[in-house]
């Protein structure tokens, strides 16, 4: 597609008109004082900041945006297909290879997209110590996206202090499943392990501990000027743009839409336990930013009601030894990951393997924006709004 | 912060204090970094590095790293070359050839066994697959190759590392001192299986009526 | 003879510092980085990592030199040169002790004693910002280029305000010659104050300083080399000794303008109560030291805030530049003129 038909049939204008209401930092006047050549600019795949193999083509203006167009597929591993390949049980290592930040949730989406086909139930148990995980993953994927991003802007403490915390959470997920970052730490039906003896005092201890050290980053970082100098106002994505591009998550939340579907649609143990969503209404980077700090918080909350509430009994559901599921049969199953919605479609043919498996892959959804983000903005502003969009190139790809 | 009504609301736009205007926040910046450079300066703080060749972490037990093939006390694979693992694996990164073996008892043994390092995912399954606890796997994860034949890790290398060395072991099927857990655990499980049937009995007795 | 040997020396002596502050600096960067980030830093090398920094400049030394095949080869070559160039040859007027006697002949320690000291200094710096464009322009590398407008156009706009508050510096004293500036800040202030420019010109002060953050290109104003934007600026596309030459001349600019600043605004090699009477050596050797560690504080000033504070936006930079930093010190430069009118400083 050609850079005119790119822009010109995608953003129609209803994201300037909201870029020239909401923001005045960026000179969006041509200057027509002298000859005006805009020059292409590759960004990425190899890019310090583009979080993996993205590359953006721009087209700057000067330090100004005129154009952007990302190409995605350097990563491209041919994981749905490779889905339909292996029953369901040997699928769950590959999707912890897809949000490689974040596997816990990646297994999740898809063990459950394999017991609403199959009818598995799981039991009570397994349900909560899937959603201790999965919270300690969201703290970890966002404790990670802080990292990059306040890299990307420039501080580089914050870095070495968010892998500090990651490091636990990581330790964590090691002793409860001997693996760090490509957990494989569900099976469909249930758990295949219980929380090794101790686990729980440890993770709350960590729990303890964390809210002093995100007071910390956010000391760094949040009342900082040139932190809110670089973030608000920059990137602005508007409530209904939003929902238009089926933007999901924080990046969605920041924009003033309260969509959460562990609020919406509870899965696992979330309707057991109280939180809130964090939701502001500017849709900014700075907005994204506080979302996913407050965000953290409230996974705190939830990790310690479970780890209080953490019933007895079984951990995997009794569920036949090769598991097939019906003939013709589809399943979609989403939750709400650290990057958004994420959710698997499966359809089943009688078959022990999925006769089709499509992901719905939140960085993906979000990444259509970010050349609307980006436009007319400035290519330091370009970093900002990459790094709060969160994305991970495993999961684009796929 | 917290969930404040409805959406979509008007964004506020943020106004900066004076405080704000004349940089002041940044003071509180450096008052973080100064306090962790005065901490850890002073040997107070805790340092999360460690030096690694020299130093190790302390591994979990169930740590999936470089597999190991389990020896019977007369020193020959447990493995009975069933293909239950090769099978189970989602890479498809183990290759086994069977033979017969002497005993009539167990019928088969592995004549190859070689799982290719660079295409396992160290999910475990040929663990869980693994009826006779031949294979488990131990917390050794610094393997690196000049090639990618030496990548292809034979069942004598296999049978090698760590096979005696407790405190090395990773994800195996049993751990000692997991078994009271365990045993809890099947007293739940038949509490669990009585209330099913409890539930069944009950929802029967409402469609009867 | 005997007047060639002593500037030889003075030269000397400066060398040595300005050359030695590069390893140091950037053994104390990283240690400093590590302490802050609750890390270790560089520990294998020599006692507490010490010679890291000598490992690594043997190991640039030994990296390929590589050049881009449409690379301009002159100006290539050229601009490392030049990036050493501003920053070894801006201590010619600034003094390091006070005026000694050796073997019976009066000596200054400061190698040029020219009349247009401060204003030689200012010309001499702003030479820096040629390596710059010249590296950015002939690399041929769209991120080299964009570095190098960066750089041009942060360092002329900051030029303009850290000079207005060197002049502020030399108007009480009536003199462009930074020895001059050393003799007008000795003594004190109702004995207990020191007699120095810091405390009338504070605003000067808080000006040079964040300008020299500008002039130096250092976190949070190191847009000319912003690598998570600009991979790494204007020299993207060095290495090895060219590279290394960048590098020093960033740190040995850092150096000299922490010199600058405590020879303006902290009293230079004096310190009120101690003794410069006694013999040369000492003299000098007390001088000197006096004067390091004022400008340790400057670097690590420069080392903390680095640590700490995420980047400056372009236009920002400049706004910031042109609208506030400007404006405040042509308002300082005004004041303290007035001042010294009046006859207060």
């Amino acid at each position: 597609m050609e850079w005119a038909d790119f822009t010109a049939g995608r953003t129609g204008d209803l994201h300037g008109r909201a870029i020239r209401e909401m923001t005045n930092t960026t000179n969006t006047r041509r200057d027509t004082l002298f000859d005006v050549e805009e020059m292409e600019l590759n960004f990425g795949p190899q890019h310090p900041s583009t979080h993996g193999v993205l590359r953006l083509k721009l087209k700057v203006d000067g330090e100004r945006i005129v154009d952007c167009y990302p190409i995605i597929g350097y990563l491209h591993r041919g994981t749905e297909k490779l889905f339909e390949l292996h029953p369901f049980f040997q699928n769950v290592p590959h999707t912890d290879r897809l949000d490689y930040v974040a596997a816990a949730t990646n297994n999740l989406a898809y063990v459950g997209a394999v017991e609403k086909l199959i009818g598995l139930v799981v039991p009570p148990r397994a349900r909560y110590i899937r959603t201790i995980l999965c919270e300690l993953q969201r703290i970890s994927s966002h404790l990670l996206w802080l990292a990059t991003h306040a890299i990307d802007i420039g501080a580089m403490t914050p870095f070495f202090y968010c892998f500090r915390e990651r490091e636990i959470i990581l330790d964590l997920f090691e002793e409860y499943c001997g693996a760090r970052l490509t957990l494989n730490c569900m099976r469909p039906g249930g758990q295949p392990f219980d929380l090794p003896v101790g686990w729980g005092e440890r993770c709350a201890e960590f729990l303890d501990d964390f809210p002093s050290k995100i007071d910390e980053y956010e000391g760094l970082l949040t009342n900082n000027r040139i932190w809110k100098k670089r973030t608000v106002g920059v990137g602005v994505l508007p409530a209904d743009l939003a929902q238009e591009y089926g933007v999901t998550g924080p990046m969605l939340r920041a924009s003033g839409v309260q969509w959460d579907i562990r609020k919406a649609m509870p899965y696992e143990a979330y309707g057991d336990v109280e939180f809130d969503i964090p939701v502001t209404y500017n849709g900014d980077t700075y907005d994204r930013y506080l979302v996913r700090m407050e965000e953290m918080r409230q996974s705190v909350r939830i990790v310690e009601q479970c780890l209080d509430k953490l019933p007895d009994g079984l951990i995997m559901a009794k569920s036949p030894r090769v598991l097939k599921a019906p003939k013709q049969s589809d399943a979609y199953f989403s939750i709400e990951g650290p990057k958004g919605e994420i959710g698997f479609y499966l359809v089943g043919d009688g078959t022990p393997n999925p006769h089709r498996c499509r992901v719905r892959a939140p960085s993906f959804m979000n990444l259509q924006v970010v050349p609307i983000l980006a436009k007319d903005q400035l290519l330091a502003d370009m970093v900002a709004v990459l790094g709060t969009t969160d994305i991970v190139l495993g999961e684009v790809d796929r | 912060m917290s969930s404040r009504g409805a959406h979509p609301r008007h964004p506020a736009p943020y106004r900066y204090t004076i405080v704000e205007r004349l940089y002041l926040p940044l003071l509180s910046g450096l008052w973080v970094t100064l306090r962790h450079f005065v901490r850890n300066f002073f040997g107070r703080g805790k340092t999360y590095t460690i030096n690694y060749p020299e130093e190790r972490r302390l591994y979990s037990p169930r740590y999936r790293g470089h597999h190991i093939l389990t020896t019977r006390p007369d020193g020959s694979l447990r493995c009975v070359a069933c293909f239950l693992c090769a099978a189970a694996c989602p890479a498809e990164c183990i290759h086994i050839e069977a033979g017969e073996h002497p005993d009539l008892n167990i019928e088969k043994y592995p004549l190859l066994y070689n799982i290719d390092m660079l295409r396992c995912v160290f999910c475990g399954y040929c663990v869980d697959a693994c009826p006779e606890e031949a294979i488990i796997m131990s917390n050794n994860h610094d393997m690196a190759y000049f090639n990618r034949g030496q990548s292809v890790v034979t069942k004598d290398e296999l049978q090698k590392p760590y096979a005696y060395d407790e405190s090395r072991l990773g994800y195996r099927p049993h751990y000692p001192e997991e078994q009271a857990q365990h045993a809890a655990l099947r007293h739940g499980l038949v509490d669990l299986v009585e209330e099913a049937r409890r539930q069944g009995a009950d929802s029967a007795s409402r469609t009867a009526s | 003879m005997f007047d060639l040997l002593a500037t030889g020396a003075k030269m000397a002596v400066w060398m040595t510092v300005l050359l030695s502050v590069t390893p140091v600096m950037v053994w104390v960067e990283r240690r400093g980085a590590a302490l802050i980030q609750d890390r270790l830093g560089p520990n294998r090398v020599g006692p507490l990592g010490l010679f890291q920094s000598l490992a690594d400049a043997v190991k640039l030394l030994f990296k390929e030199d590589i050049a881009t095949l449409e690379s301009d080869k002159f100006l290539y070559t050229l601009a490392p040169m030049l990036a050493v160039v501003p920053a070894l040859t801006t201590f010619v007027v600034i003094p390091f002790g006070p005026d000694i006697e050796v073997a019976g002949r009066p000596v200054s320690l400061l190698v040029s004693e020219a009349e247009t000291g401060a204003l030689l200094l200012l010309a001499l710096a702003s030479l820096g910002v040629y390596s710059l464009v010249m590296a950015g322009y002939s690399a041929n590398n769209k991120y080299s280029l964009m570095g190098a407008v960066r750089a041009s156009a942060q360092m002329i706009s900051y030029e303009l305000a850290l000079a207005l508050s060197v002049v502020a510096a030399l108007v009480p004293v009536g003199s462009l010659r930074l020895d001059h500036v050393v003799s007008y800040q000795q003594g004190t202030w109702w004995g207990f104050l020191p007699h120095w420019n810091l405390f009338p010109q504070f605003i000067g002060f808080l000006v040079f300083l964040i300008a020299s953050f500008a002039e130096t290109n250092r976190l949070p104003f190191d847009l000319p080399e912003a690598e998570s934007e600009l991979v790494a600026g204007y020299h993207t596309e060095y290495s090895s000794m060219k590279f290394s030459l960048f590098f020093m001349g960033e740190y040995m600019s850092m150096a000299t303008l922490s010199i600058l600043a405590s020879t303006l605004f902290l009293g230079g090699w004096h310190l009120p109560g101690l003794d410069y009477s006694g013999w040369w050596v000492t003299a000098a050797t007390t001088g000197l030291l006096v004067l390091m560690a004022k400008a340790a504080l400057f670097l690590l000033l420069f080392v903390w805030v680095r640590w700490t504070f995420p980047r400056f936006r372009f236009d920002q930079l400049l706004r910031l530049g042109w609208k506030v930093l400007l404006p405040l010190a042509i308002a300082n430069l005004v004041l303290v003129a007035a001042l010294t009118v009046s006859g207060v400083l």
